[in-house]
C-alpha cells in the first residue's frame, strides 16, 4: 500500500516548496508535514516526498536517517526522547535511560506491547541548560530524575 | 589582484580565489582531504586550518577567500597543533589498516600522518565494528571503517554523473556512506571513485590486492578506447615479466587536462587495459612458401619493398591496396599517405576500425579508436572496406590492424585473400587472420610508442613510450619510414624520418591542418 497525500496536504507542500529556491531545501519541511500525516517516514513516503519534490529517493533518506526526530517506523501513543549527549550525560542521563528502559520494559527504539509508548535515544535538545532532559512528543521536561519521571509518565494516560 | 602574505612572503594573486588556491599557485602545499579541484569546497575534514592575522580562530583554508593585505601562515605552531588534533580526531576510529589497504602508497591520510601527525593516540576505547567489504557498484568495494565522511564520492556522482548513487545516511558516529536501497553505483564513471576516495575506503575489485601502489611504475599515455583522447596514466609492473607478476598493467588512473578530459575517465577506458598485456603477436611471422626469406624486420620490410618496387616499374601501384585503422598515429597516417597516395597513387585505401558503439554526454563518443579525426584531416577518406574489389585488381595488399574480422566472417576473408598474390599484416595480436597472410609484422601499441592523435574536437595530443613494446614489435610508423627509404623513390626524405617529431615537423610543412592546430 503506498501512501497518497490528500488534496489539502499537496497544496500546503506547495507552498512550502515554493519558499524555496531549491528543491532539497525543502525536503525537511515537507518531511514533517508528511510524518504529522502519517506519523512516521518509512520507504514508502520517502519516495512520495522524493517524488513531489522532484529529488531522487535518497537524498530524502538523507535527511530522514540524520534527524531523530523523524521517525522511521510507526510510534506509540507517546514519543519519549531522551536526551543522551554531553551535558544531559554529565549530569546523570545514562541512569535515567536505564530507569526508562526498565519503567517501560523497552530497549531505545522500540515500541511497547500496548503501543502506548516509544523510547528513543537522542542527540542534544537544545536545552542543556535543563540537563538531564526528555521530550515527550512536542513537550520538554527538564531537570529530570527518577521521581520527576515517575510522575511525568503517570499522568500520560 | 591583491597583494597577500603567505608565511611572511608577498604574493599577487586573483581577487577572490581561495586562501587554498593562492597557495598552490605559490607553490605552497596546504593538506586537505575533502577538497577537490573538480568541485566547490566543502569544508568537512578540517584539515587544512591556516593561521589568518586578526582572526581568533584558524580558518579552513579550502574555503575562505583571499583580502587584500590578508596574512596566512601555514605553518605556524598553532597550525601544527591543529593539524595533529584533526588527524587525532579522524584516525580516533580508523582501523589503521594499511597493511592490507589497497590506498596504502598513496593514501592521502596516510600521508599527512606521516608528515603532520606522528603522535600517540589518547583514545582508549575500543573501535567500532563497521562493514568492511560492502559491494557497492560492479567494481567497488566500500570500508566503512575506513571512510572520512569527506563526500568527494557523493559529490561526484551528484555533480559529474548526476546518478546520485551514493548517499551520507544516519549521523555521528554512525555516519555511513551507502547506496540507496541495493541499488548499486551503476554509470560508466564509477571507477573515478575509487581515484578520488582520499583514504582506502572505496577500492577498486579489479586492483584490489593484486599488487601495491609502490611497486608501480607510472607513465602519462593517452587513452586509445574512443576519440576523446582521456589523458591516462598507465601504472605497470616494471618487473614484468617475472615469475611472482602475473601481468605489466596493474591500473589505468585519470590525469587531469582540463581541455579534454577534466579530471575524469570512464570506466572502459580505466578497465579496458588486458589488450595491452593479453594474446600479444611477439614476432615476426613468414608464410612456408615465403621461406627463403628470414623473419628479421630488415628482410621482411626489404621483401614488401621489392614487390612495391616491381609493381610500380610496371606502372601497376593500382594493384595495391590498403587496408587502415584509425588507432594509427597522425605521424603513421601521415607516411601512409606520403608513400602511398603521393608517391605511388595508390587508390584502393580502405579502412576497417572497430565498429561504433553507444557514447554518452560526458566524455565518451561512439567511436572506438583515437584518430578518426586525424585520419580525415590527414585527408585520406574513411572509406568502408569492400572484399569484392578488392579481390578484383589487387596483386599486393597491407593489412593493418585486424579489425576486417569484426566486419566479415574469416572464410570470408579467406576466400578473398587466396586470390591476391601477397598480403601482409601488421597487428599487434595474434587471432584468426595470421594464418591467411604471407607475413605478418607485430606493432606497437600507444603506450609503446610515441606520436601524436587528433581527438574528436580536432585537438592533437602529443604521447610518449611508457614502456618498451611487446617482444619484437615495433611502432608502424618506424617500418613505414623504413618502407618509404627502401622502394626508393624519395630515399633522403625518408632518411631523416628517425622520430616521431621528425614526422610531425613534416606533416605540418605539408598538411594545413596540423600546422595551424600547433
Ligand atoms: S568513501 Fe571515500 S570519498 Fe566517499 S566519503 Fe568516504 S572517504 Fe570520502
Ligand atoms: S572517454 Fe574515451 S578516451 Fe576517455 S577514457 Fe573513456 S574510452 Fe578512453
Ligand atoms: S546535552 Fe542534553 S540537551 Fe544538550
Ligand atoms: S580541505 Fe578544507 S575542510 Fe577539508
Amino acid at each position: 500500500m503506498s501512501p497518497e497525500f490528500s488534496e489539502k496536504i499537496q497544496k500546503k507542500i506547495k507552498e512550502i516548496v515554493a519558499r524555496y529556491p531549491q528543491k532539497e531545501a525543502a525536503i525537511l519541511p515537507v518531511l514533517h508535514v508528511a510524518q504529522q500525516e502519517f506519523g512516521y517516514i518509512s520507504s514508502e513516503e520517502e519516495k512520495q516526498v522524493a517524488g513531489i519534490l522532484g529529488v531522487k529517493p535518497i537524498r530524502v533518506r538523507e535527511v530522514v536517517t540524520f534527524y531523530t526526530m523523524l521517525n522511521r517506523e510507526p510510534v506509540g501513543k507517546y514519543h519519549v526522547q531522551v536526551c543522551s549527549n554531553l551535558s544531559c550525560s554529565l549530569l546523570g542521563a545514562e541512569k535515567l535511560i536505564d530507569y526508562l528502559k526498565q519503567k517501560l520494559g523497552v530497549e531505545p527504539g522500540k515500541t511497547t506491547k500496548d503501543k502506548k509508548f516509544t523510547l528513543s535515544l537522542v542527540e542534544c535538545l537544545g536545552a542543556c541548560e535543563q540537563a538531564p532532559c526528555m521530550m515527550v512528543n512536542f513537550e520538554y521536561y527538564g531537570n529530570l530524575d527518577k521521581k520527576k519521571i515517575d510522575k511525568i509518565l503517570d499522568d500520560l494516560k | 589582484m591583491v597583494k597577500i602574505f603567505i608565511d611572511e612572503k608577498s604574493f599577487e594573486v586573483e581577487d577572490g580565489i581561495t586562501v587554498f588556491k593562492a597557495a598552490k599557485e605559490a607553490g605552497i602545499a596546504i593538506p586537505h582531504l575533502c577538497y577537490h579541484d573538480a568541485f566547490p569546497p566543502e569544508g568537512s575534514c578540517r584539515m587544512c586550518l591556516v593561521e589568518i592575522e586578526g582572526l581568533p580562530k584558524l580558518e579552513l583554508a579550502c574555503s575562505t577567500q583571499v583580502r587584500d593585505g590578508m596574512k596566512v601562515f601555514t605553518k605556524s605552531e598553532r597550525v601544527v597543533e591543529a593539524r595533529k588534533g584533526v588527524l587525532e580526531f579522524l584516525l580516533a576510529e580508523h582501523p589503521l589498516d594499511c597493511p592490507i589497504c589497497d590506498k596504502a602508497g598513496d593514501c592521502k591520510l596516510q600521508d599527512y600522518y606521516e608528515t603532520y601527525g606522528l603522535f600517540e593516540s589518547q583514545f582508549r576505547e575500543v573501535k567500532e565494528k563497521r562493514e568492511k567489504k560492502a559491494k557497492i557498484g560492479k567494481n567497488l568495494i566500500h570500508d566503512e571503517e575506513r571512510c572520512i565522511i569527506c563526500k568527494r564520492c557523493v559529490r561526484f556522482l551528484k555533480e559529474v554523473t548526476h546518478t546520485q548513487e551514493l548517499g551520507i545516511f544516519e549521523r555521528g558516529i554512525h555516519t555511513s556512506v551507502n547506496i540507496y536501497e541495493l541499488l548499486p553505483v551503476d554509470n560508466n564513471y564509477s571507477g573515478n571513485l575509487a581515484q578520488i576516495c582520499p583514504v582506502g575506503a572505496i577500492t577498486d575489485t579489479d586492483f584490489r590486492f593484486k599488487t601495491r601502489s609502490w611497486l608501480l611504475k607510472k607513465g602519462k599515455s593517452i587513452c586509445p578506447l574512443c576519440s576523446r583522447g582521456c589523458n591516462i596514466s598507465i601504472e605497470y609492473h616494471p618487473g614484468f615479466p617475472h615469475f611472482q607478476v602475473p601481468k605489466k598493467v596493474f591500473r589505468i588512473y585519470s590525469l587531469e587536462n582540463p581541455d579534454v578530459n577534466g579530471f575524469w575517465i570512464c570506466d572502459l577506458g580505466r578497465y579496458g587495459y588486458s589488450y595491452i598485456d593479453e594474446n600479444r603477436l611477439d614476432r615476426i611471422m613468414i608464410k612456408k612458401e615465403e621461406q627463403k626469406i628470414e623473419p628479421t624486420w630488415e628482410q621482411s620490410l626489404q621483401f614488401i619493398a621489392e614487390k612495391i618496387k616491381g609493381l610500380n616499374f610496371l606502372k601497376k601501384t593500382s594493384q595495391i591496396a590498403l587496408v587502415l585503422n584509425t588507432w594509427l598515429s597522425n605521424e603513421e597516417l601521415f607516411l601512409i599517405h606520403k608513400i602511398f597516395k603521393s608517391d605511388l597513387n595508390v587508390e584502393s585505401i580502405f579502412f576497417a576500425d572497430r565498429p561504433q558503439s553507444e557514447g554518452d554526454d560526458i566524455l565518451l563518443t561512439p567511436e572506438r579508436s583515437p584518430n578518426r579525426r586525424g585520419a580525415q584531416e590527414m585527408g585520406l577518406s574513411i572509406q568502408p572496406v569492400k572484399l569484392e574489389t578488392l579481390a578484383t585488381k589487387t596483386r599486393l595488399l597491407l593489412v593493418f590492424g585486424s579489425s576486417i574480422q569484426d566486419q566479415f566472417s574469416s572464410s570470408d576473408i579467406k576466400k578473398v585473400l587466396d586470390k591476391i598474390e601477397t598480403k601482409i599484416l601488421f597487428a599487434s595480436h595474434s587471432n584468426d587472420l595470421i594464418s591467411f597472410f604471407d607475413i605478418v609484422l607485430p606493432t606497437a601499441l600507444i603506450a609503446e610508442k610515441g606520436g601524436s592523435l587528433t581527438n574528436v574536437e580536432g585537438r592533437i595530443q602529443k604521447f610518449s613510450p611508457v614502456f618498451e613494446p611487446s617482444g619484437d614489435s615495433l611502432p608502424e610508423w618506424m617500418m613505414l619510414a623504413d618502407l618509404g627509404r627502401e622502394f626508393g623513390i624519395n630515399p633522403s626524405f625518408y632518411e631523416q624520418l628517425k622520430t616521431p617529431e621528425a614526422i610531425s615537423i613534416e606533416t605540418e610543412k605539408e598538411i594545413p591542418f596540423f600546422r595551424e592546430k600547433k
